[in-house]
């Protein structure tokens, strides 16, 4: 299956970091985390929605995240918020020092001379 | 926990799982509609929104299965529903399920059974503490063609001195086995012939066995005169006396003497370690006699050492052989005697040892031959199932979990496979034990426990995992489009598994040929064994063992009037042609006698000329039915006080009268001057005998061995050698075992304390002498029978699979012209070139095993050609035949129909 142009699959291991990310700014179900995921970096993360759910679950069952169905504001609907835990918030600290380390080391052998700016 | 609680905690375990599940559905359809109604305001009409949510959100039954990946415990819930779902499977194409059963029911029971069998004479621990300490000790005389009559077993004298020169020994016993007569107690009925073992105290102290009652035989019990006390076995204890708490104390009488009993010891010593048979009564070995330095010569006992902790195997056998080294040079008897430490465990088998790896070897095949059906099969059934693996490809099951449930399903087989040969082993194993167990006392402790059950675990693992896999992943590389599209070639996995299939039927053939031809030279090998000529009149004889104890019976005189009366009362029975006393019968062997003939004198050991020895009454060669070759027959005349006189076999006369006629030639019976020979053995002066007469050669040292030279004398000319010990054989006119119980009660209206034992026919006897052979024949035969079936199925499966994928091919080359007998051709013509390729590569496998079968084989060549090449054709036909049956299909193909269908 040919992916649009222009559009970067996920790296391994970062969409637990960008699903705790988005849920910093406070509750949100699964759809408005691929939503959020998308537009925020302006349609250049391609989440397939689906891959999102097998990584909630997961990160429920470390206790990242727990969930709850509760009714939307906007909508006559319920729908399953996902919400951070404190061990949710540690892990993403942890995360995003490990995605600094990375992108630095990343950085340092593609432009060695900016002394890892880009 | 309750019923009540745990059926609870069941429901809710039930429920939370149920709730899950919906909770999922619920979120991901929730996520579906938002996506969906987005989309819609976006200005897509209702449906293509539905369409685009789906496409972005990716495969939800993928999406599902991975979160479910994600739940603890997922694995055992995973494995349950590919259990479930196999059974299932399974339970809908019930033909299949119940060949590959049986099948592996075939192989895997195969397997359990001799490895129960190995396991049971090989591995399992003895019952004796540090039993890896404990050795036999065997003396094997060398450079002889004669060996004395028990070749196995080494002297008093020498043990003492392996035990006194080396240090490895905790301590070495030396011990025996009689048969002697027995009664219980004064009221006791009939008195028997029993296996008594004469050992001494610490024959038990170095199996570690302690008596359940009462004490060990004392050192003085050791001497003449003392040595009145026994211990007797559990068993017996229970069986005869029902288990009296007051039994110490009580007397038996053996060989008509009192012998009170001391100990009750429990049973632990199995057949085997006993030379013979199960002792039941065991009295102290009190033949001071056998320690004296002229004893040197006289072997025959068992030997038992304990090694001290850590002293190594190899290292016992090396000291011992120098020490065996340095007394030879010491003593001319020992001349010549190679000397053997084995351990006990080791000596278990005894001669089925050669016989088990065999045996292990051809139920390896037959487990191969049943995997390769099995995978045969599953190839098969995996290529008929391609369009349902597709279809579940295509609903999102990953390869992965195809391979799995495919797995799970040959798991499924292969374990209720094991277990059905668990059955069949336990029925075979109960067949075994009819045949004559008490002969091979080895076998009785065979039984499945926890070894073999891990074995046959183990097997139907490693059978589903090794031929299952291969299948599994042949049948998944799947390509969904070609599988999915409708049409009868959809079943087809092409040339690879059509070349995997003909590859394993060949190579069952192979294996299937081997074990045919195995068995057929076993089988040829013991007819030849049983129906040999004997060098007698083998039919219609009956013999019988009796034994006079000196007690009394204490002169030799006394010894011939009582057999001469004997006989002569058998010899007026009706029914009965002839009789005759004697220590020798046809095949067995009597003792070794070594011999002074003149012109061979000798200096060395080796050298002695020496004649299987006979002490005989004067109707032996009549009885016998041997033939009269020159000189005359023994007659009434030659009394106890006429010249000695002396029959002679025709073997004897080529090994020492090659050129002059041995009739009328003197003999000194004994060995010469130099050498002192065995306890008792006063034949060293015994007198010269005169050659009368040149008889027929007999069997006279076993079925398997030509005869040896033969040399008979009167007992009642040479009261030196007229011991206690005789049979009587017997010429009937009618069947001879309905005479068996006259002749015992003429026995006993002579001496009612007399038990007439060892009553055989001498048929019996020779059946009795190829038990071990018969046991080895009988199951090989059973196994290339069921080699065979399995090879039938086998090639049965893939012909008929052929044929069906074959139809419309065939069907085109009958519109085209071609007969129907064409058509046929060319199925069988698969079958039998199958067979061919395979016959050829069995027969090279049974050349190339013939090491495997050679010792066991009597009077037929391992690599025989006319068994090769009759294998071979049988197989042949047989393949020709299993693969027409399926072929007459091609037969009844209507071309027309054929074609039409899609």
């Amino acid at each position: 299956m040919q992916k649009p142009s222009g559009r970067a699959e996920l790296l391994q291991g970062t969409l637990d970091m960008l699903i705790l990310r988005t849920l910093l700014f406070g509750p949100a179900h699964g759809h408005q985390i691929a939503k959020h995921i998308q537009r925020t970096t302006e349609d250049v993360l391609q989440v397939e929605h689906g891959s999102l759910y097998p990584a909630l679950h997961r990160m429920e069952r470390k206790g990242w995240i727990v969930s709850k169905w509760e009714m939307a504001k906007d909508r006559n609907r319920e729908s399953k918020y996902y919400r951070l835990t404190p061990a949710g918030r540690k892990q993403l600290v942890r995360e995003e020092s490990r995605w600094k380390q990375l992108a630095a080391a990343v950085a340092t052998v593609m432009w060695p001379a900016a002394g890892g700016r880009s | 926990m309750n019923v009540w609680d745990g059926l609870r905690s069941r429901l809710a375990d039930f429920q939370r799982r149920r709730n899950r599940e919906n909770d999922l559905d619920r979120e991901l359809q929730s996520h579906l509609e938002l996506e969906a109604e987005e989309q819609e305001e976006s200005g897509l009409s209702s449906e293509d929104a539905r369409y685009a949510a789906r496409r972005a959100f990716g495969n939800t039954t993928l999406v599902k299965e991975d979160v479910r990946a994600m739940r603890s415990g997922f694995w055992l819930e995973q494995l349950a529903r590919h259990v479930k779902y196999a059974a299932r499977s399974l339970r809908k194409s019930p033909g299949f399920a119940i060949v590959a059963v049986l099948t592996l029911a075939l192989g895997i029971g195969a397997n359990t059974a001799i490895f129960s069998a190995m396991n049971a004479l090989m591995l399992r621990p003895l019952p004796f503490t540090a039993a890896d300490q404990l050795v036999r000790i065997y003396s094997i005389q060398q450079g002889m063609s004669n060996s004395f009559a028990n070749p196995d077993g080494p002297s008093a004298p020498d043990v003492r001195d392996f035990a006194q020169r080396s240090r490895i020994f905790q301590e070495t016993v030396v011990y025996d086995t009689w048969g002697k007569n027995v009664s219980f107690g004064d009221s006791a009925g009939e008195p028997e012939q029993m296996h008594v073992g004469l050992v001494p105290g610490a024959y038990f102290e170095i199996l570690d066995i302690h008596p359940i009652m009462g004490r060990l035989f004392t050192e003085e019990e050791a001497q003449p005169g003392k040595n009145f006390v026994a211990a007797i076995s559990e068993r017996l204890w229970r069986n005869r006396f029902a288990a009296d708490p007051s039994i110490l104390g009580r007397k038996i009488r053996v060989n008509g003497e009192p012998y009170t009993i001391v100990a009750v010891m429990p049973d632990v010593i199995p057949a085997w370690v006993e030379p013979g048979r199960q002792s039941e009564i065991w009295t102290p070995f009190a033949f001071p006699e056998a320690w004296l330095e002229t004893s040197r010569g006289g072997r025959g006992f068992a030997a038992l050492g304990r090694l001290k902790p850590g002293v190594p195997l190899e290292q016992a056998q090396a000291d011992i052989s120098a020490i065996a080294v340095a007394l030879a040079a010491e003593h001319p008897v020992d001349q010549g005697v190679r000397v053997v430490v084995r351990r006990l465990a080791d000596t278990r088998a005894g001669a089925l040892r050669p016989m088990l790896f065999l045996l292990m070897g051809a139920v390896s095949l037959i487990l191969l031959i049943s995997c390769v059906n099995l995978a045969n099969l599953l190839l098969a059934r995996n290529s008929s199932r391609q369009r349902e693996l597709a279809v579940r490809a295509a609903l999102g099951s990953s390869r992965g979990s195809l391979v799995t449930q495919l797995l799970v399903e040959t798991l499924l087989l292969s374990l209720i496979g094991g277990a059905a040969g668990l059955v069949l082993a336990k029925i075979g194993i109960a067949g075994v034990m009819r045949m004559h167990p008490e002969d091979l006392p080895q076998l009785v402790s065979i039984g499945i426990d926890w070894r073999v059950l891990t074995f046959t675990l183990l097997v139907s693992l490693t059978t589903s995992l090794l031929f299952g896999l291969a299948p599994a992943l042949t049948g998944t590389r799947l390509n969904l489009v070609d599988a999915l599209k409708q049409g009868r070639r959809s079943g087809n996995t092409g040339k690879r598994g059509t070349r995997m299939r003909n590859i394993l039927v060949a190579a069952e053939m192979a294996m299937s040929l081997m074990l045919l031809v195995g068995a057929s030279l076993l089988v040829q090998s013991i007819l030849r064994l049983e129906h040999q000529n004997l060098g007698i009149k083998q039919d219609h004889l009956l013999k019988g063992h009796f034994y006079l104890p000196p007690v009394r019976y204490s002169n030799p005189g006394a010894i011939s009037r009582f057999c001469d009366r004997f006989a002569s009362r058998v010899r007026a029975l009706p029914g009965v042609i002839d009789a005759t006393i004697t220590t020798v019968y046809p095949p067995n062997n009597g003792w070794i006698q070594m011999l002074g003939i003149p012109g061979h004198s000798v200096t060395r050991i080796q050298d002695i000329p020496a004649a299987q020895f006979g002490v005989v009454d004067a109707e032996f060669r009549k009885t016998l039915g041997t033939p009269l070759i020159r000189g005359r027959d023994f007659a009434e005349s030659d009394s106890a006080t006429s010249p000695p006189v002396a029959l002679i076999s025709e073997e004897f006369q080529r090994r020492y009268f090659p050129s002059e006629d041995p009739v009328g030639k003197q003999i000194h019976i004994g060995p010469p001057q130099f050498l002192h020979l065995a306890v008792g053995d006063n034949t060293a002066d015994a007198a010269d005998v005169t050659i009368i007469g040149v008889i027929g050669d007999f069997k006279n040292r076993g079925l398997a061995l030509s005869p040896d030279p033969q040399i008979t004398v009167l007992y009642a000319q040479h009261p030196l050698v007229n011991y206690g010990f005789k049979w009587i054989v017997i010429r009937t006119s009618s069947e001879p075992r309905l005479l068996a119980p006259a002749v015992g009660r003429q026995l006993h209206e002579l001496d009612s304390d007399l038990p007439f034992a060892e009553v055989q026919t001498i048929g019996e006897l020779v059946e009795q002498q190829t038990n071990g052979e018969r046991f080895t024949t009988v199951l090989l035969s059973s196994f290339a029978i069921a080699g065979l079936v399995l090879a039938i199925v086998g090639i049965y499966g893939v012909i008929s699979y052929l044929v069906t994928q074959r139809t419309q091919e065939l069907a085109v080359r009958m519109a085209l012209g071609a007969s129907r007998a064409n058509g046929l051709w060319l199925v069988v013509k698969q079958g039998v070139g199958m067979a061919a390729i395979g016959a050829v590569i069995g027969l090279c496998g049974a050349w190339a095993s013939q090491k495997l079968t050679s010792g066991l084989l009597f009077g037929v060549s391992p690599v025989d050609p006319v068994t090769f090449a009759g294998g071979a054709v049988f197989l042949l036909a047989v393949a020709a035949v299993a693969s027409a049956i399926p072929g007459a299909r091609v037969m009844r193909i209507d071309p027309a129909e054929a074609l039409r269908g899609d």
